[in-house]
This record gives C-alpha cells, structure tokens and sequence, in this order.
C-alpha cells in the first residue's frame, strides 16, 4: 500500500505543480538555513579525536598567589609557566606526556625556487605526534636524544613539503628558519583538524601548524611565542631567563592518561608536585588547584561552541517553524480541496486511518524534496560562510551525519506540519461530496 | 439481508433541528431490486447514505446481514462498506487523476487483494460494462453514459452483495438511461441485491419493489398506488 501511496503523492505533485513547487522552496529555504548553522554548530561541537578524546587530559596548575584570580569559571590558568612545562615533561609519569608552544619562523631555501614567507610552527615534545594521532608519509619524529641536545630538526607538514620540495621526499634536506638550518627528518601525511583542540588558545579554528620542532629549542634558540601570554603579578622581565623563571603562563601541557588508576596516580604526582613547590616559595595559596580536563571537557571548558552559536542555531530552527507554518496553510487548503475525492474513497471502504496515512506519506514526499533542495541550500550557505569568514573554512562543511539529519529533519518536520491537514481531511463526511461532486 | 427499525435522523443546528428520517422502518430480503421515490428532501439520499454507512443515524436500529451497524466503529464500517456494498453515484464520482482501470481498483486496493487476482476482476467488469478497449482511457475522455458504466463496473469489482444507486440516470439521455438500467437488472439478475433511488416513475416501475420515502418516513406503497390509480382514471 505504501508503493500505491508513493504512486498517489507523486500524481498529487503533478497535478498541483506550482502549490508543489512552493512547499519544497518553503521548506527548502526552511531546511537550508537550518542545516548551515546546525552543521556549522555540529562541526564545532564534534568530538575531535574520539577513540582517545577520553585519555587525553589538558593539565592546569593554581600558580596565583591568594587573592589573585583568574577569568575562568574554576579560576585556573589555561596554560602552563616555562619552568612548570619543563618539569612536568621530565616528570617519571605518564608514560606519554607533551608540552609545546606556537611559535613562527620565516621560511627559505637555499635556492631561489620558494620566496621567503613566514609560517606558523609548533615547538613540541615528541610524544606530540602519538599522542595526537598523527602520522608520516615520510621520515618520522626526532629522537629521544636530539630532543635532548636540541638538535635543529624539523617535521614539515605535508602542505609546506609540497611547496618547498613539489610533494619530494624530502628528508635530509636542509631548510632555513629565520637565520638557522634546519634538517627535516619527517613529512606529516595529511592531517586536517575541524578543531585544533590541543591549543584552543591559540585560533581555535585554525589548521595545524606547518612547521613542527623540538620543544628544547624554544629555550636554547629563546623563541618567543605567537600565542597569549598571560601573568598576574608584575614582574621584572629583562631577558630570556627572566621570562623562563617567570610566572608568565605561555605553555600547553597534555598527558595521556589511558585508565582511571592512571589519572589519579597522576593526580596524586600533581599535589605533591604542587607541595614541593611551596617549598620554594611558589603556589602560595592555601589550597592550589590543579585540573585534568580530557578533549571534550576542555573544549567545554574553552566555550568552543559560543553561546552565539547556540542562539544562532535557535533561530535557525525558528525559521524553519515559519517556513513549515506556511507549509501548514498550503496544505490545508490542497487537502481540503480534494476533500470531494477522499469522500468517494471513504464511500469505496477506504478507513479514516487509510486516508490519513495517504496524505502523511504526501507530505512526506514533500518533505524529502525539500530536504534534498535544503542540502544544496545548505552548501551554498556553508560556501558562502567559507568565503567570507576563512576563520570557519575548516568547519563550515557538512559531514556525513548532517547530509543523512537534512531529510530526516526535513520530513519529520513536514509530518509534523502535515499531521493537523490530514487529520482534518480524514474527518471528512463522505456523504456531504457524493451528492454534491 | 438489510433490516431497518426505527431509524431517526436528525440534524441539528443552533437554529433549527430537522428530521431527515423519522421512525423509518424497512427490511429487505436477498436478491430484491427495490426502487426508492419521493419528493425533492424527503430523505431519499439520507436513508441510502445511511444504509451504505456513510452517515451515522441519531437513533433506530440497523442490521445489515445480521451485524448491528450502529456498534461498528469507523473502521469496521469502512470494511463492512468495503467488503459488501457497492455504490453508483449520479455524478459518477470518478477519479479524474485515475484510469479506468485505476479507478476501478479503487476498492480492490482497500480490499488488500493482490494485483493478480484485481486484474482478473477489473478485466471481467470493464468487459461486463463493454469498456474493455478503454481501459488506459481517463474519465472526461468518455461520455456521460460510458462513465456510469465504468462506476458500476467500480461497484461491480468488488463483487457486492448490496448495490446503492442513487439517481444512477439522472444524468444520462433516456437511450444510456436505459442501457444503464438494463445493466443494474442484469446485475440483479446475477444475485445483488440492488437499493435504486430516482426521480424516473419510468424506472421505478422497472423495478420489482417500489417504496416512497415521504417527509422522513417510509409512505404507505398500497395507499400511494391507489391514489395514482384514482389520478389516472379522473385523467382518463
């Protein structure tokens, strides 16, 4: 009966094309509003790494002294001082620990085939790349040892290993930044992050860094860096060292802590950690805090998703409720005027539930013209957020999920919208059209 | 087969009520073709409307071969409608979107009988109507006449036992008029047991029982035929 349905909805568009056509560019416009906002909400919102999100924790350390706060909600700073980064890296646990900062250089060959250009790049401890889940098509990380002694290595993002050496394996090769060599020892294979969750100081929605380099640099070459500093306390910083000792918070910190009994070993190391600073004078509140925060809870935390983005979807969905409100009123008056026919069908044993279901599965068909109109909306809205925002251009796309929710919100909403039109028209009185047809 | 008692049908506005029927009594046996006449709101339409159960009665009982109708829910009456009365309208009431053959399927689909087995029938009933070659054919592709024939053939496919006709000539020419008329004797014939409401004394006539529904309640036949006959001879 349901092919007969179809059979019947489809001669019912045929038969009223221009009343048709409006409905599906009602609840096409309706649908592709909506679904430009909710994926770009989804894309935002959308667990970046998700078979580790839940083991990967942001480390968060109270250095303020009492009576100083913070902006955050628990009044702890987001990212880390030198001298904790350090120490934590060469904490005994967890196995499988990163500290790192965002940093830049300019970029040159020892040729004249590239011009000189800057790029974004990320000092890092090697863990980085196992921890975060990223692979090599070419070479691999530096060494334990060369993160040690600070040796000028580099692993190129595939991108920059396309424009500097065509796409070449290009490990060995020299490049310079700023006014050193540096070997590359490793090409990343393509690595694109709808969200750089493990920096969400630092452009949040950016791409990953280009360039990537031993964390041990950053002291020995005295980088600055290209993300927020932040302090509470003046202090006398007149050179490098100063600023290494200081409690200037510069520095992410994550662990990767793979079971519950992990975290709270690790946990326990961070209080004492925290004792033995007191004892150097540091951490001088009362009670410091400290705060394990794993990807999704960090992203929360960093209010990723603004609350503009959440009104933003709200009013979307508003739209669509005007959309569908017209809808409604373009149905009710094509259902009705077919009232005469749903009479001679009612005559001829068709039940109230059979008519009913008849014009549900219409307006079903209806929605799913709308939803797959709304998806091509859709993606012209999402390029046109690209176009104008390059901000967005990672995450102003629709993924699988969203294309498969466009039809499915599309004709639940229309059945929604429906339900009232066919209800009304299964109550028709047969007897009142026989006559009168 | 059909047993009507007491039957009272009442419409109500804040106005004004009217009784379309009132106390009207009727049984009819397997087999008969009865003609139903009366004047223009006697109740002719409201009596068949609510012997095919398309309207509720306000009060009266209605057996159709046994089953109390007035216990039915909605989609028990729309099986028992389905399953054992056919219709014949005098606007045809064809599906104009429809085919011949489609709309002839109409009830069969609701019956849930599969496709082979509608075939066979829609076949039989167009070639029973004389419309075989005109299958593909949309309705206002036809005439008047050939049109009623396909809305029998629509009752016939079902294959009733109870066939409501109201006013099924009134809008044919005397010639399709009374091919149409030989057709519903035909079909009685066959075994239905056919309802005929018209305004024709000419088909009424044709048919074995007369009735007259007047002011809502069934008219005493006898009384009705020996006025006429009184009408006659002063006419004469």
């Amino acid at each position: 009966m349901l092919l007969h349905y179809l059979d019947l909805s489809w001669r019912s568009f045929k038969r009223t094309p221009l009343v048709s056509f409006l409905m599906v560019l009602a609840i096409a416009i309706g649908i592709g509003v909506t679904m430009t906002s909710l994926s770009v909400y989804h894309m935002m919102s959308a667990d970046p790494i998700p078979h580790k999100s839940s083991q990967l924790y942001a480390v968060q350390l109270q250095t303020m002294d009492e009576g100083h706060t913070w902006w955050t909600d628990d009044n702890l700073p987001m990212q880390l001082t030198y001298q904790d980064a350090v120490n934590l890296q060469s904490a005994p646990l967890p196995e499988k620990k990163v500290a790192m900062m965002r940093t830049g250089f300019s970029v040159y060959l020892d040729s004249d085939k590239v011009k000189p250009f800057t790029s974004n790049a990320r000092m890092t401890t090697p863990d980085f790349f196992t921890m975060f889940d990223v692979s090599f098509i070419y070479g691999g990380v530096w060494s334990e040892q060369q993160e040690q002694s600070a040796a000028p290595v580099v692993v190129l993002s595939k991108e920059l290993n396309d424009k500097l050496f065509a796409g070449d394996n290009s490990i060995g090769q020299l490049i310079y930044l700023d006014d050193y060599s540096y070997e590359v020892v490793g090409v990343l294979a393509d690595w694109s992050l709808n969200l750089k969750y493990y920096d969400l100081n630092n452009g949040a929605f950016n791409q990953p860094e280009d360039l990537f380099l031993p964390f041990s640099l950053v002291k020995t070459k005295e980088l600055s860096s290209w993300g927020n500093s932040n302090g509470w306390k003046h202090e006398n910083i007149n050179s490098y060292a100063d600023r290494m000792q200081s409690e200037i918070v510069w520095l992410q910190f994550w662990a990767q802590l793979d079971t519950p009994e992990q975290k709270t070993a690790y946990g326990n190391y961070l209080t004492a950690y925290i004792e033995e600073q007191k004892k150097r004078g540091r951490f001088s509140r009362e009670k410091p805090k400290y705060s394990l925060r794993d990807v999704n809870q960090w992203m929360q935390y960093n209010n990723v998703v603004s609350e503009d983005n959440k009104i933003l979807v709200g009013l979307s969905f508003m739209f669509l409720a005007v959309c569908l409100a017209n809808i409604l009123g373009l149905l009710l008056a094509k259902f009705l005027r077919r009232a005469p026919e749903v009479g001679v069908r009612r005559a001829l044993g068709a039940s109230k539930r059979q008519v009913f279901l008849q014009h549900l599965v219409e307006v079903a068909m209806l929605g799913c013209f709308g939803g797959l109109v709304g998806i091509v909306l859709a993606q012209l809205g999402l390029w046109s957020v690209r176009q104008s925002y390059d901000y967005y251009s990672s995450i102003a796309t629709m993924d699988i999920t969203m294309l498969l929710s466009a039809p499915v919100i599309a004709i639940t909403t229309c059945i929604v919208a429906g339900l009232y039109p066919a209800w009304l028209v299964c109550k028709t009185n047969p007897a009142i059209y026989l006559k009168s047809q | 087969m059909l047993k009507m008692n007491n039957i009272s049908k009442l419409y109500q506005t804040e106005m004004v009520q009217t009784h379309a029927l009132r106390d009207f009594n009727l049984q009819v046996e397997e087999g008969e073709f009865i003609a139903v006449t009366g004047p223009s709101g006697s109740g002719k339409t409201t009596f068949l409307n609510i012997a095919g159960m398309l309207e509720p009665f306000s009060s009266g009982e209605y057996l159709l071969d046994g089953i109390d109708v007035g216990k039915l829910n909605d989609n028990q009456r729309a099986d028992v409608r389905n399953q054992k009365i056919g219709f014949i309208f005098q606007g045809f009431n064809l599906i104009p979107d429809l085919n011949l053959y489609e709309n002839i399927e109409v009830p069969l689909r609701y019956r849930g009988i599969k496709a082979s087995e509608r075939k066979r029938r829609i076949e039989q009933c167009l070639e029973q109507v004389g419309l075989a070659s005109r299958a593909k054919h949309l309705p206002q592709q036809l005439s008047g006449g050939q049109q009623q024939r396909v809305a029998i053939a629509r009752a016939l496919a079902g294959e009733p036992r109870f066939l409501l006709a109201d006013e099924p000539t009134g809008n044919l020419d005397s010639l399709m008029a009374r091919q149409v008329m030989e057709l519903l004797e035909q079909i009685n014939r066959d075994g239905a047991t056919i309802i005929m409401v018209t305004h024709d004394p000419e088909l009424a006539r044709r048919a074995p029982r007369n009735i007259q529904v007047v002011d809502g309640q069934l008219a005493d036949f006898t009384l009705y035929q020996g006025a006429q006959n009184l009408k006659n001879v002063a006419g004469a």
